[in-house]
């Protein structure tokens, strides 16, 4: 499967703040991320906020150190992907568990087909 | 089933050179769900491209192709977005052939990966069947597995009428086997809709992800000995219904299944077709499973609406008395 690399900018984190400081990395280069994983711990004027992963995929490059200020908008993360995960849209459902049930069936009196 | 999709369209791409695909994504991406990957390094980006973001241009691009001799198979990337083409799909691309009385047909198969199931955010799980099945000149097909879809697309894009063609987005990655690649010959006719499993006390109808739910319905029912038949119905328009009357002329009761919302979906319509081709062998009134008549929910609450095997059993125990 080919990969290829996606960066994740630093989103606005509420009500047009235009910056935040990185307090610590939970994660390293080299290492791998599930979506929706501890990423990064920011501070901004208003509080201290965990952003989780966007991506699975494993870390490339880290765009700024700790304690570092970093603007909105400016590159935070660059992640290596599977090329087959990129651009997918929603969660595409692996292998179904067996489907629950809770109703049971009384068949027919009459005699069917007949 | 994505694996089979990609096939038909190198297949079709192969056998005509009048053959295009286009759409957001299916070029160098190679789709966002990987239906159009390679298409373009095999076939040139002149026949495989990438579209600005226009549904509107890219169903509207699809008829002047056609109208010049070209067989468009134009790519909306999501259901939801559908919606800013339908004055393109339903006054031109369906109007065409009529309006020029037979000079413009339009050989256009408009595919769109549809319905819900995949957690998406909102306008990426709708299902629209209703609306197209009712639109005049459009012929309308759902696959619910890996050969069925292989089969239907390459149908579809044969075909010199306009063809909507409804991807299920939560099948794309059923791993049942693919074709073997030759086109298999001998496939029914369209408008033909299947018995995907066979059962004698009640016939289950359904499209899509939908036929997959069956079928789990019916493995849970046959615990309780009750043998339900599922009946893939495929062609969404035109519906087959004389095989839908003959299976539940045998089965004397059915129920339909579909995401989309109760009121006024295609299950009224197939429910009508049962009624007046089985009426007199018919043990109990026809039931409908379906979503709700509310707004496509967010994520989470998705195994809420989507009909559940408990929601289907229970309604073949109504038909049951």
């Amino acid at each position: 499967m080919t990969t290829s690399e996606t960066t994740f900018h630093l989103p606005d984190l509420g009500e047009g703040l235009v910056e935040a400081t990185v307090l610590e990395w939970l994660v390293g280069p080299g290492e791998r991320v599930e979506r929706n994983g501890p990423l990064v711990e920011v501070e901004t004027t208003k509080s201290a906020a965990e952003i989780p992963s966007p991506h699975s995929g494993v870390v490339a490059r880290l765009h700024a150190e700790e304690g570092e200020t970093v603007a909105v908008g400016a590159p935070l993360v660059t992640f290596e992907i599977e090329e087959e995960a990129a651009g997918i849209v929603g969660t595409v459902p692996g292998e179904e568990a067996p489907a629950r049930r809770r109703v049971r069936l009384t068949p027919p009196e009459d005699e069917p087909g007949s | 089933m994505r694996e089979a999709l990609n096939l038909a369209l190198d297949e079709a791409l192969t056998e005509d050179p009048a053959t295009l695909v286009f759409g957001e994504d299916v070029g160098r991406l190679g789709g966002v769900f990987r239906v159009t990957e390679g298409l373009q390094r095999r076939h040139g980006e002149h026949r495989v491209f990438d579209t600005p973001l226009s549904e509107a241009a890219i169903a509207g691009m699809a008829v002047g192709l056609a109208m010049n001799g070209r067989r468009p198979v134009p790519e909306l990337q999501f259901d939801g977005f559908a919606y800013p083409a339908m004055d393109q799909i339903v006054n031109q691309i369906a109007r065409m052939n009529y309006r020029s009385r037979g000079a413009a047909p339009m050989p256009i198969t408009l595919r769109i990966p549809s319905f819900g199931g995949i957690q998406a955010p909102e306008h990426h799980g709708e299902s629209l069947e209703a609306a197209f099945a009712h639109v005049p000149g459009l012929k309308v097909a759902a696959p619910s597995d890996a050969p069925d879809a292989y089969r239907l697309l390459l149908q579809s894009v044969r075909s010199d009428d306009p063809v909507v063609f409804l991807e299920p987005k939560a099948r794309y990655w059923d791993r049942s086997p693919a074709p073997a690649g030759a086109d298999s010959g001998g496939d029914p006719a369209v408008g033909t809709a299947r018995v995907v499993r066979s059962g004698r006390h009640a016939t289950l109808v359904a499209w899509g992800a939908m036929v997959h739910r069956c079928l789990q319905a019916a493995e849970a029912a046959a615990e309780d000995g009750v043998q339900l038949e599922v009946v893939d119905l495929r062609w969404l328009k035109p519906i087959d219904a004389a095989g839908l009357a003959e299976s539940v002329r045998r089965t004397r009761r059915a129920v339909v299944v579909h995401e989309a919302p109760l009121t006024a979906g295609l299950g009224g319509e197939v429910s009508a077709l049962i009624t007046e081709g089985a009426f007199a062998r018919l043990a109990a009134p026809v039931q409908r499973v379906a979503g709700f008549d509310v707004v496509y929910p967010a994520g989470p609450l998705e195994p809420q609406y989507l009909p559940t095997v408990d929601r289907i059993l229970s309604a073949v125990q109504r038909t049951f008395g």
